[in-house]
């Protein structure tokens, strides 16, 4: 491989590992935004997002790598897994809320933050109990079609990776910026006593937060397993921290740094593994988010709502 | 550890020797009781290879005791976990708990397991200070039983920790030798995956590699909590590399056999026992797997006709067939057993020290031939055996027996 198409080989690496970081880190950062909450529950519902979409395939009789799909039936099943995946989610994220963290609403202190990890022990635990601590084999019905550039290779479902996260990135930007809910939610972000008093529906908008978080949450776990055919109880952890730490890189509460954050890290991790050592990669991606909060405490594009007094 | 029933069974032994001022045994109901400990991993990520090592060693107790083996003894197995919830697999902390009450319960004269390098790292200081003899039938790191090591792992300066498998520093150099000899590689790229047993066992098989001729192309750490290994895939790749050799367990192997079937196919690729389990071929499953050469650090056995009937009596009893390291574990088993007999033949008392002094010294003939141990506590038999990852469609995934094929016995050094 030329050095080019070799660069050009990690990019693409990069940037679909860096699109599904983004579509975590948008939940942490949504949740932040509105609770100025870490919501480390976060990390494991993204994995138990994989089992819902590995349960959903099997019920249409997809298991293991052999079986593939095309056309009609293809989009057709995705379209299904997707949906019911970010449904359940969505609803297991409103759940959290109703049950653990509502009752510690107002209380201050770090109580709902530790709640969180609580939860998130609670679920990594429930799934590897239930399902086993083994590495299970994720089906991935879409046949691997790829465009060769030199010596370089990007799948058809790395374009797909690439457009589901933009599509459902770009809805959620789109979705805070112009619709009503969403401007009740910037109001919440802002003032949650003053938004009360002018009417809005404080519990309403912190569902919905939670709601659309965990969806895509559940989205990323789909995308997981169909990019990587595996799934376990312990995916959670790693890819939610990096996650985690691409939304305070580009800024926690701010969308557009959330998507920024999350492919920044995915190239990092990328291209130290190609050009410095796989082994390195932490270090750096560690390093750097000191780095941006010692220079930038804010992040790198800032909070966009005023700090909370 | 000593739970409030066995307590109690203790407090009234005594109690009960004490008032008849007799030497008890000679009535089956009298039987003095010896635990043999057994610790391994048998809930999480390692548990399917685990349980298989726990009924081997079950399947020894018993039979000594069917047989009436230790006249006035009767041995009990006190098993414990070393895995925990919310490490997923082995744990070394709660290794070293397990280690602690296996040296707090005075009637545990030995022990089996453990069966990862990591739990053994923890247990074995402990146990040399209780001078409890554990026999490992997985274990392969060669730290344990380095004598520059031995401050750490021996503070008793007496061997307390045997195998009856060989070690890392045999496994990994001999698998060097099969790539070079065998395999007729030029070139290999290594990697490892972080953890105790993986790094010795890389380092191991790329010196030997090294001293081959074979080219180390680079060398590379796997966070075997981490998913994407396409960055390095991409790598050796694009060094146009003819194979790939892994150290380390299935954790991060079945994500490496994965994503290097989608990028490296055609390359040869191997890796040490911690590959040799039914997760890669469930978990990465076919064709990903195909091809994969892995090693054991023993003799390949279930396939001995020699064995046949120990073979049936253990897949009828446990209902599954055993692998080679459900037969270490019962080799181990052999080794205590004939230790006790030993030191109760010879008329001394069975305490931890005689039984410990009696393995040291001992030649005990086992289902993988005779096994007796050097000065450090290593089996003296340095048999790598290599295996080949070979679907096998009639037999179920999780199947390792007939889903992973025996090709032979790696050069020796």
């Amino acid at each position: 491989m030329s050095p080019f198409d070799l660069l050009l080989q990690q990019f693409v690496n990069g940037l679909s590992l860096g699109a599904m970081y983004a579509l975590l880190a948008l939940g942490f950062t949504i949740v932040y935004g509105i609770m100025e909450l870490i919501n480390f529950s976060h990390f494991n519902v993204f994995m138990i997002g994989s089992f819902v979409a590995m349960g959903v395939l099997s019920l249409f009789g997809l298991s293991g790598q052999t079986v593939l799909l095309h056309g009609f039936p293809l989009v057709g099943v995705l379209v299904v897994a997707l949906v019911v995946t970010m449904v359940a989610c969505g609803m297991l994220g409103v759940g959290i809320e109703r049950l653990a963290l509502r009752p510690l609403r107002g209380v201050q202190g770090p109580m709902a933050m530790i709640t969180t990890i609580g939860v998130s022990y609670v679920l990594s635990n429930a799934v590897m109990l239930t399902m086993g601590a083994n590495t299970k084999n994720f089906p991935n019905p879409i046949p691997s079609v790829a465009l060769h550039i030199g010596t370089a290779q990007i799948t058809v479902f790395q374009f797909i990776i690439w457009a589901l996260s933009a599509v459902l990135m770009g809805g959620l930007y789109l979705f805070v910026q112009r619709s009503k809910l969403g401007k009740a939610m910037r109001a919440t972000a802002q003032d949650p006593d003053a938004a009360l008093m002018m009417g809005v529906d404080v519990n309403r908008v912190i569902m919905t937060a939670f709601f659309l978080g965990s969806a895509l949450a559940g989205a990323a776990g789909f995308i997981f397993g169909l990019y990587y055919n595996f799934t376990n109880f312990g995916i959670g952890f790693t890819a939610g921290l990096r996650a985690f730490t691409a939304a305070v890189l580009g800024g926690i509460g701010n969308i557009p740094g959330a998507m920024i954050g999350g492919l920044l890290i995915g190239l990092i991790e990328a291209m130290a593994g190609q050009y410095i050592g796989a082994k390195w990669a932490d270090v750096i991606i560690f390093s750097l988010l000191v780095l941006v909060l010692v220079c930038r405490p804010a992040g790198l594009l800032g909070r966009l709502a005023p700090t909370k007094s | 550890m000593i739970t409030r029933r066995s307590a109690a069974t203790l407090l009234a032994g005594t109690a009960l020797g004490a008032a008849l001022g007799l030497p008890r045994g000679a009535m089956a109901a009298d039987s003095k009781v010896i635990i043999i400990g057994i610790n391994l991993p048998i809930t999480g990520s390692d548990a399917a290879g685990a349980k298989r090592m726990m009924n081997g060693a079950l399947l020894g107790i018993q039979q000594a005791n069917d047989a009436n083996e230790l006249p006035g003894y009767t041995l009990k197995p006190l098993v414990l976990n070393d895995a925990t919830a919310t490490a997923g697999q082995y744990d070394p902390a709660q290794a070293a708990t397990n280690a602690r009450k296996f040296v707090s319960n005075e009637k545990v004269l030995a022990a089996i397991g453990p069966e990862m390098s990591g739990s053994a790292k923890a247990m074995a200081p402990i146990l040399s200070e209780g001078n409890v003899a554990m026999i490992t039938p997985s274990a392969t790191n060669p730290d344990l039983t380095n004598p520059q090591f031995a401050a750490q792992y021996m503070p008793s300066g007496k061997p307390t920790f045997f195998r009856t498998v060989t070690t890392d520093a045999f496994q990994g150099p001999n698998m060097a030798n099969f790539y070079a000899e065998t395999l007729g590689v030029k070139d290999v790229y290594v990697l490892d995956d972080s953890g105790a047993y993986g790094v010795g066992l890389a380092d191991a098989f790329q010196k030997q590699a090294e001293a081959k001729g074979l080219k180390i192309l680079g060398r590379d750490r796997l966070d075997p909590t981490a998913s994407d290994y396409s960055a390095v895939l991409t790598k050796i790749k694009s060094l146009s590399a003819t194979s790939l050799y892994y150290g380390g367990v299935s954790g991060a192997g079945v994500k490496l056999v994965k994503q290097a079937y989608e990028i490296v196919p055609t390359i040869k690729k191997g890796g040490g026992d911690g590959m040799y389990t039914p997760d890669i071929t469930t978990g990465a499953g076919f064709p990903a797997a195909e091809g994969w050469y892995v090693t054991n650090a023993s003799p390949h056995m279930t396939e001995d006709p020699k064995i046949a009937n120990w073979l049936n009596e253990y897949t009828s009893a446990f209902n599954g067939s055993p692998d080679d390291y459900a037969i270490t574990a019962y080799d181990g088993v052999l080794v205590i057993l004939a230790a006790l007999k030993k030191v109760i033949a010879e008329g001394k008392q069975p305490t931890r020290e005689n039984v410990r002094a009696a393995i040291a010294g001992s030649t005990v003939d086992t289902l993988q031939g005779a096994v007796s141990f050097d000065a450090n506590g290593d089996v003296k038999q340095r048999v790598v055996s290599v295996f080949q990852i070979v679907h096998n469609p009639s037999f179920p995934l999780d199947d390792a027996i007939h889903q992973f094929k025996y090709i032979g016995v790696a050069p020796q050094s």
